[in-house]
């Protein structure tokens, strides 16, 4: 990693499919040192391809990037293998295909590469993600396959962070959970911030519990950033409301149109 | 109780042959149908040491193995790894063009005549006799104690070494595993040296134990039905598979012909596809994937 | 295989070749000097050319069900050999004439391409091609234990078939003979591919899910192209049979298999043309390795083991062929064109 502050650069990203189909345009954010921003929108705006990108996934998804950069740390992410870019600390907890089914807890958290060469550190780092999911702790010797959706997207998380990250992308966190414990994931991610000096940009649908713990917030519409600001302000925008909080007036159909004259 | 004693020593001989299919179709999702040839490399390449370096008597054995896994990489690297985004089948058609390859180059190196390479080193493969009305030859032995050995080793590391768990994650789901720093294509690779490392050892102990000559690169499409009947994807069904096959094939010698034991195998195979094609511990979902 | 529909697709690029107006002049010009052609030839090449033609039929069969249809199969050198020993059975034991033996043995390729076709139903890719050389396997024991029981180990031979009044003794009878049946061949399979058939073909091995939600029968589809392919395939093995006047098992190996494979990749799958190609290349490919070790006069161990030579350069060209040129010469073809375009 560079000697230059800890920061994720997005600027200008364009990204195609298939060489034609425009998935992104013009994307631009910055993501600081302990910063939490969050992606929001809805299914198919971009979100997910943004992580992708990021992260190096451009093969077996079939997008590549036409224009613009990705710096992190000061160095380009642009045609760096996915675990290349995992060890420069950006790790991704992807929506789906999150853990190794066929293994057992215990070894799921084995399998994370990371830089952390001293022992001591790494034991701190697992009884740190043990503090915080004291679940995973008791499951250990169980196949991770039999775990419940939420024990797994904490494994998932717990994975990620024994990569010794310093940016974790998150995609969907909420996806299929009770509102209980996606509450209390937020509220954890939000303490990790914190405590393990990570940044986190976080992908998500459900606007308000994102919105709940992030510093920043954008909103994607087909593959562009229609709006962009602090939570109070999103949350105070009537266009979210209508879009996200489903408190439209049903009379009122509008589009993002409408808004993005001002 | 003879009969039985062939039979063990052919599931040995067997198993250490398929697994090397299992391990390469684990990390590849394809099957190498130069398995076969490869085995019989090991065999040449035992040959050619102890010709050349005959006061190296069984140490020759592990100097051989380790030659064949670096192979084995060599061979991922330059022409598996390429053909990583086209069609699993073109990939299949590409190990059995390396199959041809090294038959039609053994053939040219070391001609067709039979070879017994254990006359060059000097070691003696002699029958033992191990209990009333049961014969087997010093290598049966050898073979019944090696696969036990590798297959012990193999587990072992497989189940409790690091390396090993990450070679399991990265056959379940490669882009997870890349998503968590691990480098799959360096799994892969050593994948393929330890497929080529077992396959190998059973080249060289049959060579030892039998004869060493092109034709026995045939016993690679054999074994082939070990891994099929025991589940391309798992290593517990080696076993299994391996003493199935192994027990059809003598069987058929004594109570049908020698020739239908040629078959015996495929008949098995066939068998297993048409009622359980995922094999006895295969997952299922492996057929949707494919 | 690639997702993609369309003349972008890199399977369909081979079919427009086949279409564009060139082609036909080409062929034109192609066809007279067939006509002339054999007499100012050596037999030695003639009978090259004879088995080249004699190796489309085969391999056109094969590419049908591999390139067009998507069905992977390695029990190719089964159905040849059960063409072939039909043709033993019932042309040199029964007595029956040329043209009725052909026909026999079509359809009891067709017959035996349907009973392998049904586990294609259940299985896919790698799994299908394992059954499919179980197949081969059984087929060529059954073709030894024949050949055993009947005491025909040293193989079978046939007589030189009769056509109404013409009888097929010369390399220049059977030459116009085979021209003016792969004619008919070429013909008609490319008329195949047009048809509804043929699309629906491309359909399943594009994407088979996307075709049954089409309304595409999958199933009946599968069977369709295995009973054509291996009816035809078990045509060529008959006409194989009458060509070389004998009938082994030794010559039905798993290598033979993988012969028409490599035609079917060095020239270019899912195309007819690339067929051709294929069976030309494979066909002449020995020969000329031949002439090349005798004009380079190397030492005396690969000129013995000529055939090792001719084996290794054939793996060494298949694995090139896959990893560089999946296209085949049809796609260096396609490519070169292209860039002469510019």
């Amino acid at each position: 990693m560079g000697s230059q502050e800890i920061a994720l650069i997005v600027s200008n990203l364009d990204v195609v499919y298939n060489r034609i189909i425009v998935a992104l345009h013009n994307i631009s954010f910055t993501v600081k040192e302990k910063e939490i921003i969050s992606i929001l929108g809805r299914n198919g705006a971009g979100k997910t391809t943004t992580l992708r990108a990021i992260s190096g996934f451009f093969k077996s998804e079939g997008i590549s990037i036409r224009n613009g950069d990705l710096l992190w740390c000061g160095n380009s992410l642009k045609g760096k293998m996915p675990f290349e870019i995992v060890r420069s600390g950006v790790v991704l907890v992807p929506e789906r295909e999150k853990i190794f089914e066929t293994l057992t807890v215990h070894e799921n958290m084995q399998c994370s590469v990371s830089n952390e060469i001293n022992s001591k550190r790494k034991n701190q780092i697992r009884n740190e993600i043990f503090s915080y999911f004291p679940i995973l702790k008791s499951r250990q010797k169980q196949t991770a396959g039999y775990l419940s959706g939420g024990e797994r997207q904490m494994l998932s998380i717990g994975k990620a962070l024994l990569c010794s990250p310093r940016l974790l992308l998150i995609d969907e966190l909420s996806l299929g959970l009770a509102p209980l414990i996606i509450s209390s994931l937020m509220e954890i991610l939000s303490k990790m911030r914190c405590d393990l000096r990570i940044s986190i940009l976080l992908v998500e649908q459900n606007a308000v519990a994102a919105l709940g713990i992030a510093d920043y917030g954008l909103v994607l519409e087909n593959g562009s950033i229609v709006l962009e600001g602090k939570p109070d302000f999103l949350i105070s925008n009537p266009m979210i409301r209508d879009f996200y909080l489903g408190a439209a007036d049903k009379t009122e159909r509008r589009r993002y149109r409408d808004f993005k004259k001002d | 109780m003879q009969t039985l004693a062939s039979i063990l020593v052919l599931t040995a001989l067997y198993s250490l042959f398929g697994i090397g299919y299992v391990i390469i179709y684990r990390a590849s999702r394809l099957l190498n149908l130069a398995h076969g040839e490869m085995m019989m490399l090991g065999g040449y390449f035992f040959f050619t040491l102890a010709t050349s370096f005959p006061m190296l008597s069984y140490l020759i054995i592990p100097i051989t193995l380790v030659i064949c896994a670096l192979l084995g990489i060599l061979i991922y690297r330059l022409s598996i790894k390429p053909m990583a985004g086209h069609p699993i089948f073109a990939a299949v058609l590409v190990t059995i063009g390396l199959g041809i390859l090294i038959r039609g180059i053994s053939i040219l190196l070391w001609t067709s005549r039979t070879r017994y390479p254990l006359t060059v080193v000097g070691i003696k493969n002699e029958p033992i006799q191990m209990l009333p009305g049961v014969v087997l030859s010093t290598f049966d032995i050898l073979t019944l104690i090696g696969a036990g050995a590798v297959f012990l080793a193999f587990f072992l590391f497989i189940k409790f070494t690091k390396f090993g768990i990450q070679m399991r994650a990265a056959a379940e789901k490669p882009l997870l595993a890349a998503l968590r720093g691990i480098d799959y294509n360096w799994v892969f690779a050593v994948s393929w040296g330890l497929a080529t490392f077992t396959g190998s050892f059973a080249g060289i102990l049959y060579a030892s134990n039998v004869r060493l000559d092109p034709t026995i690169a045939i016993l690679g499409l054999k074994a082939f039905s070990v891994a099929v009947v025991g589940g391309l994807d798992s290593f517990r069904g080696v076993f299994p598979g391996a003493a199935m096959v192994a027990t059809g094939e003598i069987l058929a010698i004594f109570y049908i012909s020698p020739l239908m034991s040629d078959i015996a195998p495929f008949v098995l195979l066939l068998i297993m596809l048409l009622i359980r094609p995922w094999g006895l511990f295969g997952t299922k979902e492996e057929l949707e994937r494919v | 295989m690639s997702s993609e529909f369309g003349s972008n697709h890199p399977l369909n690029q081979n079919r427009k070749i086949n279409e564009s107006k060139s082609t036909w002049i080409v062929s034109l010009l192609a066809l007279s000097v067939i006509l002339i052609l054999p007499f100012f030839i050596s037999g030695f090449v003639l009978d090259v050319m004879n088995r080249t033609l004699l190796a489309f039929i085969a391999a056109v069969a094969l590419n049908i069900l591999i390139g067009y249809a998507g069905q992977v199969s390695l029990g190719h050198a089964g159905f040849l050999a059960v063409g072939a020993f039909t043709t033993a059975i019932v042309n040199r034991e029964m007595g029956f004439p040329f043209i009725p033996t052909l026909l026999i043995a079509a359809i009891v390729g067709m017959i035996l391409g349907l009973f392998v076709g049904l586990p294609s139903l259940r299985l896919k890719g790698l799994y299908l091609a394992l059954g499919t050389l179980g197949i081969h396997y059984i087929i060529v024991y059954l073709g030894g234990e024949y050949q055993f029981r009947w005491n025909y180990n040293t193989g079978i031979i046939i007589e030189n078939p009769k056509l109404g009044p013409i009888v097929l003794d010369s390399g220049i009878k059977w030459f116009y003979f085979l021209a003016a049946f792969s004619s008919v061949v070429w013909v008609y399979c490319w008329n195949l591919t047009r048809t509804r058939t043929g699309r629906a073909w491309m359909a399943l091995r594009d994407r088979d899910i996307a075709a049954a939600s089409m309304g595409v029968n999958v199933a009946a589809y599968k069977l369709r192209a295995f009973v054509f392919s291996s009816g035809m395939t078990s045509l060529a093995g008959s006409l194989g049979a009458f060509y070389i006047h004998f009938v082994s098992v030794d010559a039905f190996t798993f290598y033979l298999t993988i012969e028409y494979i490599a035609m079917v990749i060095i020239g270019g799958l899912g195309s007819i043309l690339g067929s051709f190609l294929g069976a030309a290349f494979v066909t002449v490919l020995p020969h000329v390795i031949d002439d090349l070790v005798d004009l380079l006069g190397t030492s005396g161990r690969i000129a013995s083991h000529i055939f090792a030579v001719k084996f290794s350069f054939f793996g060494l060209l298949m694995v090139i062929f896959l990893i560089f040129e999946p296209q085949g010469i049809l796609g260096i073809w396609n490519r070169v064109y292209h860039r002469l375009k510019k």
